[in-house]
């Protein structure tokens, strides 16, 4: 892709530095991850537990980058004509029928069936050309001038045809249209491919891209985002916040609290002038971080303590 | 930098990664990018570019702190210093060599600093004696590994080829020049402190060398020797697998559980074939006047059979039982509905065990209840009647594991081919080889016209090619 600001991708420190000024705090190795993808022009896999910024890298990335985002988000039984084109069906029909009349006059003076058909040919296929074709997500990304983050979202929600689909995308920057031809990118393109691990993605798709793993961030780097997201919250609080946090992702539960539910928590914690973490306010606002009723029958008994050893 | 880059990919290759040839190539352009000269960006970018699981990124990071080991060594040394000041002592490590701490070392090396002022030093002749007495031990790394590429080091398979190796590096250092200007020395009488301090010298290069050799066994050959050990593993009876092995078995039959169940993981369907679904296209078109642009095909879904397992635990039979268990069991993701029931007199269902523990607790919960009595068929069969026969239907595959060894008593047939006549397929796996059916005690001849499929098991192999099938065919 044509990088307006090539001074922006120099070296991941600055990469770094300006994701941190955009207000998203990365680790080292995501902000490697940016770097490689727009030097190396290669697709990044980012895999991680939900909530833990992995849409919003790509977001952040177009937003640094002052480029259009194009997303597309994958579930069961998406095919190439909600992912790439499909003709415009209906305007084909409406205008065969206007045309219907204009018809007579084309052929009006021609002598048996072969001039007809010699006079019909002469107009080509005005039916499968670019007027009628609907652009979708990927044809559109492929097709931006100076080209465009793309985010494919959950790729491990579609099926398999449509991996497999997408290796031509992926590594060839083409896609292949029958009717028309190949098209090939004016200018490539940055792809992210986010997937939450639901189903092992094979190893072909993965050959292509870089791969990143996003875990859940350790404290200090937890700290630091809260303090960038909710910059209103008091150092003494957030501390606590987020060592209760971490405490709660050791514990057994089927759905550890990510990124997101912690800032969700810290905005409710903010709304409700809370100073102290205290038993109360936790036991009232605990739904916020966890989602499984189980969960939170197996944390409540153990907030007592959790809280106590916060001071 | 490629040479290193390409060591490195044959490292992790080693390890069990799959690094293909694109990603070797992305490597080269992501290391001549960010450059081999911070060790730490250079792990990051690497590991994304090579390491594309969770488990392989785990593999990865071991890998390259085991590659990159004498990179980190000499930034240890640095910071190291002081410490050793302190515990000079320790002379068995490669450290002394540094010159700057030499001076502080223990009596030996304080003889050193005597005879390197003397003109003595100086008049030496063999480059490797030269080097020795440099003492800068960054240069001598460089020279190992040097001499090692030379000899072929990463070639080694084998543990038994370290000391061989050990001498080749050696050799190739220049080794004989030193011994040869050793012994010239060491007749004249003012030269045995020279002598002395090369003497001790030579042997901690020895030991440099030897660990040196060490590691790069340990990233390209120790992997070579368990494959080796793990292909072998495949091959064996079950019966004759003892118990120290029990665990590697585990890991393999785990392993290649894994790998039969990301081959089978998708829902296959059949589509765009067969029937015109008239009611869905015109529901589809609806849209476009009633002209059908798009059609919808009627697709079945090729569903997953239901497994019942009925094995017999006693004996020798046990030991099999446990693998086939726990084969089907961690086939879960593919195979969701098993029911598996044990019996060697009495038959009894214990999937719940399986659901409730983990495989091993239930094994042995199994074994407790079940294993080790006398082996009757007629029983067992008769007990199975009672509690499953009627949740057998068309969908259904039952396998059966048993040597068909009834004690000379009635095979109480007739359960057995009921079960065949309401299953879509009986699969009988024998332990014994095909040669010592019906011979004996064995009443295999009674029950096998009544199973879809007869089968000898005995390995991994047999397991793994059986279940295949299994799934290949559902």
């Amino acid at each position: 892709m044509i990088i307006k600001h090539k001074d922006r991708i120099a070296s991941p420190e600055i990469v770094k530095a300006g994701f941190d000024d955009l207000g998203y705090v990365c680790s080292e190795a995501i902000a490697m991850a940016v770097y490689l993808a727009c030097q190396l022009q290669k697709p990044i896999l980012v895999e991680g537990p939900p909530g833990v910024g992995k849409t919003e890298l790509a977001k952040k990335t177009a937003e640094y980058l002052g480029a259009p985002l194009i997303r597309m988000q994958c579930y069961e039984g998406l095919d190439e004509s909600k992912a790439l084109y499909e003709w415009k069906y209906g305007k084909q029909l409406l205008y065969t029928q206007v045309l219907k009349d204009q018809l007579g006059d084309v052929m009006r003076g021609a002598k048996g069936l072969d001039e007809s058909v010699e006079r019909l040919q002469q107009f080509g296929d005005i039916f499968y050309s670019e007027q009628f074709l609907e652009t979708r997500p990927l044809l559109q990304a492929l097709r931006e001038d100076d080209g465009a983050i793309l985010l494919i979202d959950e790729i491990d929600k579609s099926d398999q045809e449509f991996e497999a689909f997408l290796l031509e995308l992926l590594s060839e920057y083409q896609v292949s249209i029958p009717e028309i031809g190949t098209i090939k990118a004016t200018s490539k393109p940055i792809v992210f491919l986010t997937s939450n691990n639901t189903r092992e993605l094979g190893d072909a798709l993965k050959r292509r891209c870089l791969h990143l793993y996003i875990p859940f961030p350790d404290p200090k780097l937890e700290s630091q985002i809260i303090a960038s997201q909710v910059p209103e919250m008091a150092e003494n609080l957030r501390k606590q916040l987020v060592n209760f946090v971490a405490e709660l992702r050791d514990m057994a539960l089927k759905k550890e609290p990510a990124i997101s539910e912690s800032i969700d928590w810290a905005r409710a914690l903010m709304l409700l002038n809370v100073d102290e973490l205290e038993v109360q306010w936790v036991k009232d606002t605990l739904n916020l971080l966890l989602k499984y009723q189980d969960d939170i029958e197996v944390v409540e008994p153990e907030l007592n303590r959790l809280v106590r050893g916060l001071k | 930098m490629q040479q290193v880059i390409g060591d490195f990919i044959h490292a992790l290759r080693q390890a069990g990664l799959p690094v293909s040839p694109a990603e070797t190539l992305d490597a080269v352009n992501t290391a001549s990018l960010v450059g081999l000269d911070n060790r730490l960006v250079l792990k990051t970018a690497l590991g994304l570019t090579v390491a594309k699981t969770q488990e392989n990124k785990l593999q990865y990071d071991h890998v390259f702190d085991q590659f990159f080991h004498f990179a980190a060594q000499d930034m240890a040394a640095q910071e190291t210093d002081d410490a050793l000041e302190q515990d000079g002592t320790d002379i068995s490590t490669a450290e002394p060599l540094i010159s700057e701490n030499s001076n502080q070392d223990s009596s030996l090396v304080d003889g050193s600093s005597l005879v390197e002022d003397s003109p003595l030093a100086d008049t030496l002749q063999s480059p490797l004696a030269q080097q020795l007495m440099q003492g800068d031990q960054a240069a001598m790394s460089v020279a190992i590994a040097g001499a090692g590429n030379a000899v072929g080091v990463n070639q080694m398979q084998m543990f038994t080829q370290k000391p061989l190796f050990t001498f080749r590096i050696m050799q190739q250092m220049g080794m004989d020049a030193l011994n040869q200007e050793l012994r010239e020395l060491s007749q004249q009488e003012e030269n045995q402190s020279l002598v002395q301090l090369l003497k001790t010298r030579r042997n901690l290069l020895r030991e440099q060398v030897q660990d040196f050799v060490e590691q790069q066994y340990a990233l390209f050959a120790q992997a070579e020797g368990k494959k080796l050990r793990d292909s072998n593993l495949q091959k064996v009876r079950f019966t004759l697998v003892d118990y120290q092995s029990y665990d590697r078995m585990t890991g393999l039959v785990r392993k290649a559980a894994k790998q039969l169940a990301s081959l089978h993981s998708r829902r296959r369907k059949v589509t765009k074939r067969g029937m015109l679904d008239v009611r869905k296209t015109i529901a589809a078109n609806a849209a476009y006047d009633g002209v059908l642009f798009h059609t919808k095909w009627k697709s079945t879904r090729i569903d997953r059979p239901k497994i019942v397992a009925i094995c017999d635990v006693s004996g020798s039979v046990s030991r099999v039982a446990r693998f086939l268990l726990l084969f089907l069991y961690s086939l879960q993701d593919v195979l969701p509905r098993v029911r598996s029931f044990v019996f060697s007199g009495a038959m009894g269902e214990v999937t719940e065990y399986f659901e409730q523990d983990d495989l091993e607790t239930a094994m042995t919960k199994v074994m407790e209840g079940w294993a080790n009595r006398s082996t009757d068929y007629a029983m067992a069969l008769s007990d199975f009647e009672n509690l499953a026969l009627d949740d057998i239907d068309n969908k259904t595959t039952v396998i059966m594991l048993g040597d068909a060894r009834n004690n000379n008593g009635d095979g109480n047939v007739k359960v057995w081919e009921q079960v065949y006549r309401r299953s879509n397929r009986v699969l009988w796996l024998n332990p014994e080889g095909r040669g010592s059916w019906d011979t004996g005690d064995s009443i295999m001849a009674d029950y096998a016209p009544y199973c879809t499929q007869v089968e000898s098991c005995n390995s991994l192999r047999d397991l793994t090619r059986i279940l295949s099938g299994l799934l290949k065919n559902s």
